[in-house]
């Protein structure tokens, strides 16, 4: 009970900073789409002080008021006193699952399927399969996308003397003595082998000698968001000791980056584990950032027309907002689309579980990527590249998505 | 409590998706954006959306034969409680009312519905070269009928004036759900008494404005920023009235002391040299960019006689953006600063200023409380803001003596308790003071005519006797 308690203080602490004006509504991409109260992280926040203050009783209608929140920390960005609605939002998912009696068999299937890396492992070998047998089109809302791989679009975009070029050496900033490691997130190796063999490369190809392998665990945000903290904290001490022998430990999955660099966080209660969370934190490097810092150059310039979508958890969750641009900028014609930092609707499970305000917002997307003329919609996020590989189906064959591992 | 047979009917009024009844929604609308604490009273039996002119006099029709409260509001941006539903009964939003029904280019008017954001419309209007100047700092979300409601005035005020004097007509659903038009499109119109003028500022308790006709003027052709930053707020209020008496009139001329900029800076992370204590933000427009260098290097001149510290003119719009960014940012990041703010809103003569401003810091000191003062020094129209923490039972216990303080500073001076907010429920317990009994005895008269049955916004801008209900 105190425990519970101590999760919606910790909510109302941040919450309070709520000055209740309303700028917040002008920017969320949710009430744009519903317009009621508690669309919007005024709405949401105060939710969490009526709670605090026994207004109002835990209720399941509450929950899914706070499920129907992006995290996309627009509101953050927007707000004058900048109060942290992402973190108020995960703490009071946390109290009401605990208040309701726990975990929703759905969010717990998935929570269980990836906190085991031999389950992430079966999915990842079952979703090639479908791809195989070209029957991944019958899962439900795009779940096993089909990947438009690197092979393909060399095939489409690079003439004859990109293929089997030798890689340009590349002036590496990453200190020569640094012990380099790869964080294959789950998303994108169920989903997406292709890229993440594309991120694997890349970064053996910056850490020449210094790689080390690590068969890494969940980076937990699944958990976090869905009210199974205990769950998160697990696996990152799992990942801690993990990669207890690294220097940088690169992701090529924009959540996992942004979840893990912010572990600390969830720790500060913890005298034991704080420093060497924090230790661990400041290892971890985005995979745009680990390749501008390595001075990475394309192969060559393409003559491929990119455009960016920028997750959430890339720009505003880490502020890395000119690295992939730099390097899309490098690889082929770029072109900056309307609207490139908006949420695409992807946010881990919320596609799942708000399939019609998800699709309206990826509807939003198509339409801006098809405005900029690109032919290439460049993400660095599963969630965000298994959007943007529906909307690149919706479009009809406009455009095609990929991770950007896969054009550098 | 409103029966579930009436629900009903609501719901085919609007739909059943814009009918909202459950818990969480009703306390989502039982608040404003005011220090109003929550509270169960305060929660709408029902919140309801209509889409047109048509539904809002349905939903009235069936409210008044059946005597329920209806409180409308838009965004609920208010600072005094005005859209909080007291009463209980409906909620009335009128969010979905947002579109521009026309922009009349010919005539430089434009008719909005009232639930358009302010900015929206001014971006609308801007398109086309026209100019919509009053700006309140919640301009980004606010309403444009909650600016009617309020009589909203904000930054462009010295120049440019409030909310009123853009207001040309309006369509209003009364009490009993009849509809009336106001005013119109010519600029002179002496026909019957000035309806317009009467709803405007009256908080939504005559009836609900549901089409709303505003005049605009050509868009300046040039317009830049200045910041000053003074030693002291009286050298600062110095400036703005050296500036006007020998007649600059900037677009706006916004005046902060220190607590209130370093309470910005804080969450913007600027380093501010300490030895300034007062910032003043200056808007200047024109025929042209001489024209502007022409008031700036005036401006510049003026405020160097007054030792100001720093002179900063935004060299792009960027720079300029960054600046005002400060100032709208004000009022939530000074909130931030304690467990509570009571913001006040007072206004007074423009050369009362530094007078009243004395009489604040000696209120502050008098008490112990830390007060921000901020406000459009170029109109006199001023926010202090009271910081303090009502769990401690010391502040509880005072701090209404000392905003009761201010309020009498402003009288005293031939001021009012309030210049843009409106009164709503936070400043009611001191209007009898601020307008006189005959007064207030005229407002109700004016409310019983217009509804009889006490239905539209119950309980707000005066104290209300048991027999009036809440």
């Amino acid at each position: 009970m105190a425990d519970r308690l101590n999760t919606l203080e910790k909510a109302a602490v941040i919450a309070r900073e709520c000055d209740r004006c309303g700028n917040c509504t002008t920017v969320c991409p949710l009430y744009a789409e519903k317009d009621i109260e508690s669309s919007a992280a005024r709405g949401k926040n105060n939710l969490a002080l009526g709670l605090a203050a026994g207004m109002l009783e835990p209720s399941r209608r509450m929950l899914d008021a706070a499920n129907f929140c992006l995290l996309c920390r627009t509101c953050v960005d927007n707000c004058p006193t900048k109060v942290e609605t992402d973190e108020v939002m995960i703490a009071l998912r946390q109290h009401l699952t605990d208040e309701l009696g726990g975990v929703t068999l759905k969010y717990k299937g998935l929570g269980i399927l990836m906190k085991s890396r031999t389950l992430v492992r079966l999915s990842a070998f079952a979703m090639a399969l479908m791809r195989g047998l070209g029957v991944n089109g019958l899962a439900p809302r795009g779940l096993v996308p089909s990947e438009y791989t690197r092979r393909r679009f060399l095939s489409a975009y690079a003439g004859p003397a990109l293929l089997g070029a030798p890689a340009a050496p590349s002036p590496s900033a990453i200190d020569s003595s640094s012990r380099v490691a790869y964080f294959n997130g789950c998303g994108m190796q169920m989903m997406f082998p292709d890229a993440a063999a594309c991120s694997r490369r890349l970064v053996a190809q910056h850490a020449p000698g210094k790689l080390v392998s690590v068969d890494n665990r969940c980076c937990g945000l699944v958990h976090l968001a869905h009210g199974m903290r205990n769950d998160f904290i697990a696996l990152a001490k799992e990942n801690i000791r993990l990669y207890e022998n690294t220097d940088i430990i690169v992701t090529d999955c924009a959540s996992c980056s942004s979840t893990l660099k912010h572990t600390a966080r969830y720790f500060d209660d913890d005298p034991q584990w704080r420093e060497r969370a924090q230790a661990f934190g400041k290892k971890i490097m985005d995979i745009t950032e680990f390749l501008v810092k390595s001075g990475h150059t394309p192969q060559r310039k393409t003559g491929a027309r990119l455009t960016f979508h920028e997750p959430c958890h890339l720009g505003r969750g880490q502020g890395l907002r000119k690295e992939p641009r730099e390097l899309l900028k490098a690889a082929g014609e770029y072109v900056e689309m309307k609207g490139a930092d908006t949420c695409c609707g992807g946010s881990g499970s919320f596609h799942l579980d708000f399939p019609e305000v998800s699709d309206r917002l990826l509807d939003k997307k198509r339409d801006n990527i098809e405005q900029s003329g690109a032919a290439i919609v460049v993400t660095e996020c599963p969630a965000c590249l298994a959007q943007m590989q529906k909307a690149a189906r919706d479009s009809n064959g406009r455009f095609v998505a990929m991770h950007i591992s896969q054009v550098l | 409590m409103i029966s579930e047979e009436i629900k009903q009917q609501l719901r085919s009024i609007v739909g059943p998706d814009h009918l909202l009844d459950s818990d969480i929604d009703r306390f989502g609308y039982s608040y404003d954006s005011s220090f109003v604490p929550f509270a169960e009273a305060n929660k709408p039996d029902v919140i309801v959306r209509p889409a047109d002119t048509a539904q809002v006099s349905a939903i009235m029709k069936l409210a008044n034969h059946h005597a329920i409260p209806v409180t409308a509001r838009g965004t609920a941006s208010g600072r005094t409680g005005g859209s909080i539903p007291i009463a209980g009964g409906i909620a009335l939003s009128l969010t979905r009312m947002d579109k521009i029904i026309e922009l009349d280019e010919r005539n430089m008017m434009v008719t909005v519905g009232p639930g358009m954001r302010t900015m929206d419309l001014y971006n609308h209007c801007a398109e086309k070269g026209l100019f919509y100047p009053p700006d309140p700092a919640s301009w980004k979300y606010s309403t444009i009928g909650g600016n009617i409601a309020e009589n909203a005035g904000g930054m462009r005020a010295v120049k440019y004036g409030v909310t009123s004097n853009y207001v040309m007509g309006l369509e209003v659903v009364l009490a009993d759900g009849s509809v009336i038009r106001t005013g119109g499109k010519a600029i002179k119109n002496v026909t019957g008494y000035n309806l317009t003028q009467l709803f405007v500022g009256s908080e939504g308790t005559l009836g609900i404005v549901t089409e709303i006709l505003l005049k605009l003027i050509p868009m300046p052709k040039a317009r830049n920023t200045m910041q000053l930053m003074f030693p002291d707020m009286e050298q600062a209020c110095g400036t703005i009235h050296s500036m006007l008496q020998s007649g600059i009139v900037p677009a706006a001329a916004e005046i902060m002391d220190q607590t209130s900029f370093q309470a910005v800076a804080r969450h913007r992370k600027l380093d501010i040299n300490p030895a300034i204590q007062a910032c003043v933000i200056i808007e200047i427009d024109g025929d042209s960019q001489d024209a502007l260098q022409r008031q700036a290097a005036r401006i510049e001149a003026t405020a160097r006689r007054h030792n100001a510290i720093e002179i900063r003119t935004a060299a792009s719009q960027a720079e300029s953006d960054d600046i005002w960014a400060i100032r709208r940012g004000l009022s939530s990041a000074v909130g931030g600063m304690a467990p509570n703010r009571f913001g006040e809103d007072i206004s007074v003569p423009r050369d009362a200023f530094p007078q009243v401003v004395r009489r604040i810091r000696e209120i502050s000191e008098k008490y112990g409380f830390t007060i921000a003062v901020y406000g459009h020094a170029g109109d006199g129209n001023l926010h202090p803001s009271v910081l303090c923490d009502m769990a401690n039972p010391e502040h509880a216990a005072k701090v209404h003596h000392a905003i009761e303080e201010i309020f009498d500073a402003a009288l005293a001076v031939g001021g009012t308790l309030s210049g843009e907010h409106g009164i709503g429920i936070t400043k009611r317990p001191y209007t009898a003071k601020a307008l006189g009994a005959a007064s207030i005895q005229a407002h109700k008269a004016i409310k019983q005519a217009l509804d009889p049955k006490g239905i539209l916004n119950p309980g707000k801008i005066w104290e209300h006797d048991a027999r009036e209900g809440q």
